[in-house]
C-alpha cells in the first residue's frame, strides 16, 4: 500500500515544512545554543501551534503559565501594569520564566497583529530532560544565561533611571 | 441565587467538574463491553509508551517501533500463556473439586466445636443445622465463582486478539490523538488544559506501573510463600493474591481467605498450616507495606483512606471487579481535575476587579 496516499496518511501528524521552519527559528535562539539540530527538531514535533487574532491576550500577569512561546508570525506586545515592556516581532521567543517555576506570570502579553505561536510545555522540557540529561542540562544552562542578562539589562536600566 | 452560584468560583468549578463526570460516565456506559480490554490496553500503553519511545529514538519509525512493541507484546502474552496457563487451569480444576471437602471440613470442624461445647458447658448448639443453609449456599457460590473463573480463561482467548490491537494503536497514534484533542481547547484554556493532563497523566502512569510492579511481587512473594509451606494450588493462589493486591485496602483481606480455607480443608485439620498460610499473607504484607509500596507506589495516590474505601464499594457495586481495581486511580484523576479546574477559574476570578465573591 502506498503510504503517500491520502487515506493512509496520519490525519494528526503535522506538516514537515512547518517542523524545519520552527526548528530553524529555535535553533536562533539563545535557548537552543549548542543543542543538536536533530534533537531540537524532535522536540518541536511535541510543540503546539496556536493561532491569535489582533488584540487578543496570549496570558494575563497572574495566571499560571506552563510554557515558553515562540513568535513563528505576527506580533506581540509585552506589557505590565500598562506600562509596555517588549515590542516582539517573529522569531523572538518570551515567557521562558514559566519554564523554571511553577507560579503565575508576571506581566501580560498581547497579540498586536494575526499571529501563529508555537507553545513549548514545562512538561515537555521535563520528559526531554528525562530521555537527554545532556542536551537537557545544555537547555538549562542556556535559560540561566537567558535570564542572568535579563537580569543585568534590568540592573543597568535601573541604575540609569536613578542616575 | 442561581446566577450568584455560577459566578462564583466554586460553583462554576462543581458546575465544569460535574459535566465531565456525566460525559465520562456516559461514554463508561456506552463503552462497557469493551471496558476491561480498553482499561487493560491503557495499562499495558503506560507501561509499553517508554520502550517506544527508547526505540524511535534509535532511528525507527513510529510505525516500526510500535510494531516492535506489539510483537513483543505478543510474544510475552504466547509464553504466559503456553507456559502459565496450563498450570494455573490445572490448579484452578483441583480447586474446584476440593471445594466440597473444604466445606466438610469446616462443617466437622463446627460439629467438634459444638459436642466440645455441650461436654463441657452443657451448651446445646447446633451448628450443623446453623451452619447447614450457609455452607450450601457458600458451596454454590464457591462452585459458580470457579466456573465463572474458568470462563474467564475462555474469554482471555478473546482479550488476546483485542487488548494488543488496541494497544498498538495506542502507542502509535495516541500522542498525535490526544495534542489533536488538546490543540482543539481554546487559546484562554490552553495552557490550563495541558498543566491538569500533565498531572492527571503522570500520577496515573505512576500508579499503573507501580501497582503493576507491586502486584507482581506480591504474586512472586505468596506463590514461594506457599509453595515451601506445601500448601495445594500454591501458583494459582498466589496469582490470586497478586490480583486482589490491585484493590487497595479491600483487596489483601480478600487474599487470605482462600489460602485459610484450603489450610482448613486438610484432614486431619493441621492447625500448624493455617498459621503458615497466614504468615506467608502477613510476611507479603509487611514486606508490600515497608519496601515496595514506599518505594514503588510512593504518593501517587494522595487520597484519604476512607475515600478510597467508599470508592471502592461504590465502583465495585456498579461496575463489578474492574470497578474495584479502577476505583482508586479514576478517584485519584477526579481529584486533580477538580484542583486543577479550581485553581485555573480561582486565579482568572482574582485578577478581575470585582468583588472577590464574583467574577
Amino acid at each position: 500500500m502506498n503510504s503517500k496516499h491520502p487515506l493512509w496518511q496520519n490525519l494528526f501528524r503535522p506538516k514537515d515544512d512547518r517542523i524545519s521552519e520552527v526548528t530553524e527559528m529555535w535553533m536562533s535562539t539563545p535557548l537552543f545554543e549548542k543543542i543538536p539540530a536533530r534533537e531540537c527538531r524532535d522536540l518541536v514535533k511535541t510543540m503546539h501551534p496556536r493561532h491569535y487574532k489582533k488584540g487578543e491576550k496570549i496570558f494575563t500577569s497572574g495566571e499560571i503559565g506552563a510554557s515558553v512561546i515562540l513568535i513563528r508570525s505576527g506580533g506581540v506586545e509585552i506589557k505590565a501594569a500598562e506600562k509596555l515592556l517588549a515590542e516582539l516581532s517573529p522569531a523572538d521567543f518570551f515567557g521562558e520564566v514559566a519554564l523554571i517555576l511553577d507560579e503565575p506570570r508576571t506581566a501580560d502579553a498581547i497579540a498586536t497583529e494575526e499571529s501563529e505561536l508555537i507553545f513549548f510545555l514545562r512538561s515537555d522540557l521535563d520528559e526531554w530532560v528525562k530521555r537527554s540529561p545532556r542536551s537537557g542540562a545544555q537547555f538549562m544552562l542556556n535559560i540561566a544565561i537567558v535570564l542572568a542578562a535579563r537580569l543585568r539589562h534590568t540592573n543597568i536600566l535601573l541604575s540609569l533611571q536613578n542616575s | 441565587m442561581i446566577q450568584l452560584f455560577f459566578n462564583h468560583p466554586l460553583g462554576r468549578t462543581v458546575t465544569i467538574f460535574s459535566l465531565i463526570c456525566i460525559t465520562i460516565l456516559l461514554l463508561a456506559t456506552l463503552l462497557s463491553p469493551l471496558l476491561v480490554p480498553i482499561i487493560l490496553s491503557f495499562a499495558l500503553y503506560a507501561l509499553l509508551e517508554p520502550l517506544s519511545e527508547i526505540l524511535e529514538r534509535q532511528g525507527l519509525s513510529r510505525n516500526a517501533s510500535s510494531l516492535s512493541v506489539l510483537l513483543l507484546l505478543v510474544t510475552i502474552a504466547a509464553l504466559v500463556f503456553s507456559v502459565l496457563l496450563p498450570h494455573l487451569a490445572k490448579q484452578l480444576s483441583t480447586l474446584q473439586s476440593q471445594l466440597p471437602g473444604v466445606w466438610q471440613s469446616i462443617t466437622s470442624m463446627g460439629n467438634d466445636v459444638s459436642q466440645h461445647l455441650f461436654n463441657s458447658l452443657n451448651l446445646d448448639i447446633k451448628t450443623s443445622s446453623i451452619s447447614q443453609h450457609f455452607f450450601t449456599q457458600a458451596n454454590d457460590w464457591g462452585t459458580t465463582a470457579l466456573i465463572q473463573g474458568s470462563n474467564v480463561l475462555i474469554s482471555l482467548t478473546v482479550l488476546l486478539i483485542l487488548v494488543p490491537i488496541i494497544t498498538f494503536f495506542l502507542v502509535r497514534d495516541y500522542r498525535s490523538f490526544r495534542n489533536y484533542m488538546l490543540d482543539k481547547l481554546p487559546n484562554s484554556n490552553f495552557e490550563m488544559g495541558w498543566l491538569i493532563y500533565h498531572r492527571v497523566a503522570h500520577q496515573l502512569q505512576e500508579y499503573i506501573r507501580g501497582i503493576m510492579i507491586q502486584s507482581g511481587i506480591m504474586c512472586v512473594m505468596t506463590s514461594i510463600g506457599f509453595f515451601i509451606i506445601g500448601l495445594d494450588s500454591p501458583f494459582l493462589l498466589g496469582a490470586t493474591a497478586g490480583v486482589l493486591n490491585l484493590i487497595p485496602y479491600v483487596g489483601p483481606l480478600l487474599a487470605t481467605v482462600l489460602p485459610i480455607l484450603l489450610a482448613v480443608s486438610e484432614v486431619p485439620i493441621e492447625l500448624w498450616l493455617i498459621g503458615a498460610a497466614i504468615s506467608v499473607i502477613l510476611i507479603a504484607q509487611l514486606i508490600d507495606n515497608m519496601i515496595v509500596i514506599p518505594s514503588v507506589i510512593a504518593n501517587a495516590v494522595n487520597l484519604h483512606p476512607l475515600i478510597v474505601i467508599i470508592g471502592i464499594i461504590v465502583f465495585g457495586n456498579l461496575f463489578g471487579f474492574i470497578g474495584m481495581v479502577v476505583a482508586t486511580p479514576t478517584l485519584s484523576t477526579a481529584n486533580i481535575i477538580y484542583r486543577g479546574l479550581y485553581q485555573g477559574i480561582k486565579t482568572r476570578c482574582d485578577l478581575k476587579a470585582e468583588p472577590a465573591a464574583e467574577c
